[in-house]
């Protein structure tokens, strides 16, 4: 009984921390994602003071240009969620904005990624929140933009950045409007590398993009950057320490449990040897009964654990809370693994004991 | 039968090394009911484990039926245990998580149903008949100690080795292992009983007295003082 207890709270334990530690790497992902784009890939030619002026490229590259950067082999190792834009001053309702017209984000075919920022329908504008205050609209209404009316989606939160003076249209859209088919001027990215600024990212950066789009340039929030990093390094370094720690304990443990179950059985490891029984029989006894009871609690385990971190989980990973869900993989772990230890643990003590006479067996139990 | 030739068994301890048995030479016949006495801490149990090919002696050598035991592999030796040795423990030593009926059964083929008849029906005898599906611990000590002895007779040894049967049971109780040891002896059976009390004597056919693991004396039935049974049930009550 006690060893299937501490089978049950090992594996429990275990599948607990594991299932938090998986949440925790969602969780951080969303934080970083949230954080948004730190790089910004630029014609060649952009007048660096005029564009951190006005805050878009006078220059512009083909629109082409995203796609060539994204089936270059080992992009999203280096860059991720790929979002290319055309973005210029207009006047609407007689006051300055900048129109920012976006093309859908390109993830990684592979990563299954949900591509970063608002969906936005043809003939629809999304308003920066001081657009839409000054010019008193609101989702649903018709606002005239060049020589068309687009529909009001939606008036976005205040940002508080220069952002709450943007108006998002499709990237289709807003080249009719400008009269710049096919053209871009800025495609946002994701910098993958997660290395901090004392790492110097930024030139390993333009090293790659050099050999890519020779006709590009590439800038970095460094700060967003920063922070992005560290957080992902402190949480990878984090869990690099306490997995392997804790799965090393988890398995002592197990050993520890398996080996004490044997050695407070060892009277019967006696006993059956006075009565004849080989090696054979009392090994696979031993290691049946560990097997046994490493399902058992390898199961029942797994669903504790489960049910410590579905309750305790959404307390600590808000962001994701929906996200922590039962994870069947670990259930094969430990249905396999505490099973495997517990069989391995008791295999070696028994074998020990069958290995003496059995009256020393007897006598020393 | 069984014979052992200058049997020694030496313990390490802090205080030195302890000599269990000493150059311990016996021969006992096929069908004989040996009695060994001594005090606590004499070496009978020893000697008792040592011929029961428990126990590997420091020195000498141990024959049945001409195979010397040290001699075989462990796991001859363990076949050969269970096909011609049966034990009883003074603290009875049953599996605890085994009904009456399996532990009497878990030195046989529990799959023939002749082995499983053969010990409902010695269990019957035993007076355990409404007792096989009990567990050792619904048990009484003299019911355990039957169940033991049941035990050991079932897989038909040649011989039974007895480490102080009676230890731990009432006068009653004795009586009935002891009865029991001597019908097994009267079918054919070979005895060897090591006791530190005088119960067992009246069954013996002889007696012989260990002492710092030396055989001090070898005796016949006839000249040793036959105890009476019911002498000893009194004196014990």
């Amino acid at each position: 009984m006690m060893m299937l207890c501490g089978l049950i709270s090992v594996t429990a334990l275990v599948t607990a921390y594991l299932a938090t530690e998986s949440a925790a790497a969602r969780e951080t992902s969303r934080v970083a994602r949230d954080l948004g784009f730190n790089l910004r890939i630029l014609p060649k030619e952009t007048d660096m003071d005029l564009y951190w002026f006005q805050g878009f490229s006078d220059q512009t590259m083909p629109e082409s240009t995203v796609a060539r950067l994204a089936n270059f082999e080992g992009v999203f190792m280096t860059y991720n969620h790929l979002m290319a834009s055309l973005r210029q001053k207009t006047s609407i309702g007689g006051g300055d904005v900048i129109l920012v017209g976006v093309a859908p984000t390109l993830t990684s075919p592979d990563k299954k990624k949900r591509p970063m920022g608002f969906a936005i329908e043809s003939g629809t504008l999304h308003l920066g929140h001081q657009v839409g205050e000054r010019l008193g609209l609101r989702s649903g209404d018709t606002l005239k933009v060049g020589r068309r009316d687009f529909k009001v989606a939606k008036v976005l939160v205040e940002y508080g950045t220069q952002e709450d003076v943007y108006v998002y249209g499709t990237l289709k859209d807003v080249q009719v409007i400008s009269e710049r088919p096919g053209q871009i001027n800025e495609i946002k990215a994701i910098d993958c590398l997660c290395l901090t600024s004392d790492q110097d990212p930024i030139s390993i950066l333009r090293k790659e993009l050099e050999k890519m789009l020779p006709e590009a340039k590439v800038i970095q929030d460094r700060v967003q950057a920063d922070a992005r990093a560290r957080q992902r390094q402190m949480v990878q370094k984090k869990f690099e320490f306490l997995s392997p720690f804790l799965m090393v304990c988890g398995a002592i443990w197990v050993a520890v449990l398996s080996a004490m179950n044997v050695r407070d059985r060892r009277s019967e490891i006696g006993i059956w040897r006075a009565l004849g029984k080989g090696g054979g029989f009392i090994g696979s006894m031993f290691i049946g009964k560990a097997v046994i009871l490493g399902l058992v609690g390898g199961f029942l385990g797994f669903w504790i654990g489960n049910l410590l971190a579905l309750n305790v989980g959404p307390d600590i990973f808000q962001i994701t809370a929906k996200a922590i869900k039962t994870e069947w993989s670990y259930l094969i772990g430990a249905l396999v693994l505490t099973p495997l230890l517990a069989a391995a643990a008791s295999f070696i003590p028994a074998m020990m004991a069958v290995s003496q006479d059995p009256a020393d067996t007897l006598r020393e139990s | 039968m069984l014979i052992c030739e200058s049997l020694s068994k030496h313990y390490r301890s802090l205080n030195g090394e302890v000599k269990s048995l000493d150059k311990v030479d016996l021969h006992v016949n096929k069908g004989e009911f040996l009695v060994v006495r001594g005090h606590s801490g004499s070496g009978k149990t020893t000697l008792l484990l040592t011929l029961g090919a428990m126990l590997h002696p420091t020195h000498g050598r141990v024959l049945l039926n001409d195979a010397d035991l040290y001699g075989l592999s462990r796991s001859e030796r363990t076949k050969f245990r269970s096909r011609s040795i049966g034990f009883v423990f003074q603290m009875f030593h049953l599996v605890p998580y085994l009904n009456v009926i399996d532990n009497v059964l878990s030195g046989v083929d529990k799959t023939n149903q002749d082995s499983r008849a053969k010990a409902e029906n010695f269990l019957q005898e035993l007076g355990l008949g409404d007792r096989l599906h009990h567990l050792p611990n619904q048990l009484s000590a003299g019911e355990k100690q039957r169940t033991a002895l049941a035990r050991a007779m079932a897989p038909e040894p040649a011989l039974i080795l007895a480490d102080e049967p009676t230890g731990n049971l009432d006068p009653e109780n004795s009586l009935e292992v002891c009865t029991h040891l001597k019908k097994f002896q009267e079918r054919g059976g070979t005895v060897i009983v090591v006791t530190h009390g005088d119960a067992v004597n009246a069954f013996a056919d002889r007696t012989i007295d260990l002492k710092d693991g030396t055989l001090l004396s070898k005796s016949s039935c006839n000249d040793t003082e036959v105890i009476n049974f019911d002498e000893e049930q009194s004196k014990k009550s």
